[in-house]
């Protein structure tokens, strides 16, 4: 079939026609479509290990609670053990009057330094000295085991003994302690 | 045979002519293809929206959830801090060290030809406990060194019963210028001047062995 110059010129004006057709389908209708299905893909895709890692994370807490009781119960007797207020006003009687039942009448305490406790929040350990200055040595030592046995918050980090010049049968005691107290 | 004349042959080219024009069949064909390219796009369409529809269940369920993830993570650290605070509490407690033992040791093994003048020590270091001892006094007898070194050998062998590494070495020892009674005999004396070390507790590190490189 042998096409005229106006068939011609129809058919080029088709092709052309055609190819207005196709370049805005793909890129004005079917490329923007297809961006934003790929966007919200990726979005559904990205909260996925969000979800499970919130999941993940209110079990874990869930476990944590079920196990703390055991522990916590501890930590409700130690802080138990501490009373409230400033130390320095309920250390130093404490101590003396845990030496006069002893029979060890003459104390002092004296607050040295306080250390903050990075690993223990909520704690902070004081630094006491002890003075007492004329001690028989068994009174001293089994008044010493008394005060290890009925206080486990305290250390005593130094000690020195000094025999008395004036009596040879006593003795100058000086205790360097330290004590875990509420902060 | 009939004969048969065709007088409308140039009407039917005509006709003929007009049904082939190629502009027209592209349209044909080219209504074709959009309508093609509509469908799939209307397809597209129904697509995007169960993906919108999946994203909006997953947006509100993460809405809901992360309050709740953020509560619990705060709630963690707080119990996990507790917990750590009262573990190292109780360690501490289990690792204190205990003097009255010591002492009681000191006077099982001070004999009486010994008088001690001074008694210090001093404790170092958490987990693994060092205590350092430093004992002055004077010994008596008809060979007071001897007195003084049974005394340091002894303080050694009854530390080691209960302590780890123990050590002891004298600081001083030396004859002393006066005689005393024992026993009712006049004696000479020395005066020494012992150090003391000992360990208690278990290393921290024991509890937690570093990773090794392979």
């Amino acid at each position: 079939m042998k096409l005229g110059k106006d068939e011609i010129q129809k058919l080029i004006l088709a092709s052309l026609i055609v190819m207005g057709v196709v370049y805005s389908y793909f890129n004005l209708l079917l490329g923007p479509l297809a961006k934003s299905q790929e966007a919200t893909r990726k979005s559904v895709t990205a909260l996925g290990p969000e979800i499970a890692a919130a999941k993940a994370q209110i079990k874990r807490t869930e476990e944590v609670e079920k196990t703390a009781p055991a522990s916590m119960e501890t930590l409700r007797r130690v802080m138990a053990m501490i009373p409230e207020g400033s130390p320095v006003a309920w250390f130093p009687p404490r101590v003396s009057d845990f030496f006069k039942k002893q029979g060890l009448d003459k104390t002092s305490t004296r607050l040295n330094t306080e250390v903050v406790e990075k690993e223990m929040v909520g704690f902070r350990r004081m630094n006491w000295g002890i003075d007492l200055p004329k001690v028989g040595f068994v009174p001293f030592a089994t008044a010493l085991a008394a005060l290890e046995n009925e206080e486990p918050l305290l250390e005593i980090n130094n000690l020195q003994l000094d025999v008395s010049r004036e009596e040879v049968e006593m003795q100058h005691a000086l205790l360097t302690v330290s004590n875990i107290v509420k902060q | 045979m009939a004969l048969h004349l065709n007088l409308y042959h140039e009407v039917l080219k005509a006709k003929a002519l007009k049904r082939r024009d190629p502009l027209k069949l592209s349209m044909y064909g080219l209504a074709a293809v959009i309508a093609c390219f509509a469908g799939y796009y209307v397809l597209e369409l129904v697509k995007l929206h169960s993906i919108n529809s999946e994203l909006t269940r997953v947006k509100v369920e993460f809405d809901k959830l992360e309050p709740l993830a953020k509560t619990a993570r705060k709630r963690e650290e707080d119990l996990q801090s507790q917990m750590k605070a009262g573990n190292l509490l109780v360690k501490r407690v289990e690792n204190r060290f205990y003097w009255a033992p010591l002492l009681e040791q000191v006077m099982q093994v001070v004999p009486r030809e010994v008088q001690l003048t001074r008694l210090s020590g001093d404790l170092t270091g958490d987990g693994l406990r060092r205590c350092s001892l430093s004992i002055d006094g004077l010994s008596a007898g008809t060979d007071p060194r001897k007195v003084a070194e049974d005394l340091r050998t002894a303080f050694t062998e009854k530390f080691s019963t209960k302590y780890k590494n123990v050590s002891s070495k004298f600081r001083t020892l030396e004859d002393g210028t006066e005689m005393i009674s024992l026993d009712g005999k006049q004696v000479p004396t020395a005066t020494f001047a012992i150090t003391v070390d000992l360990y208690s507790g278990e290393e921290l590190i024991a509890a937690q062995p570093a990773r090794k490189k392979k």
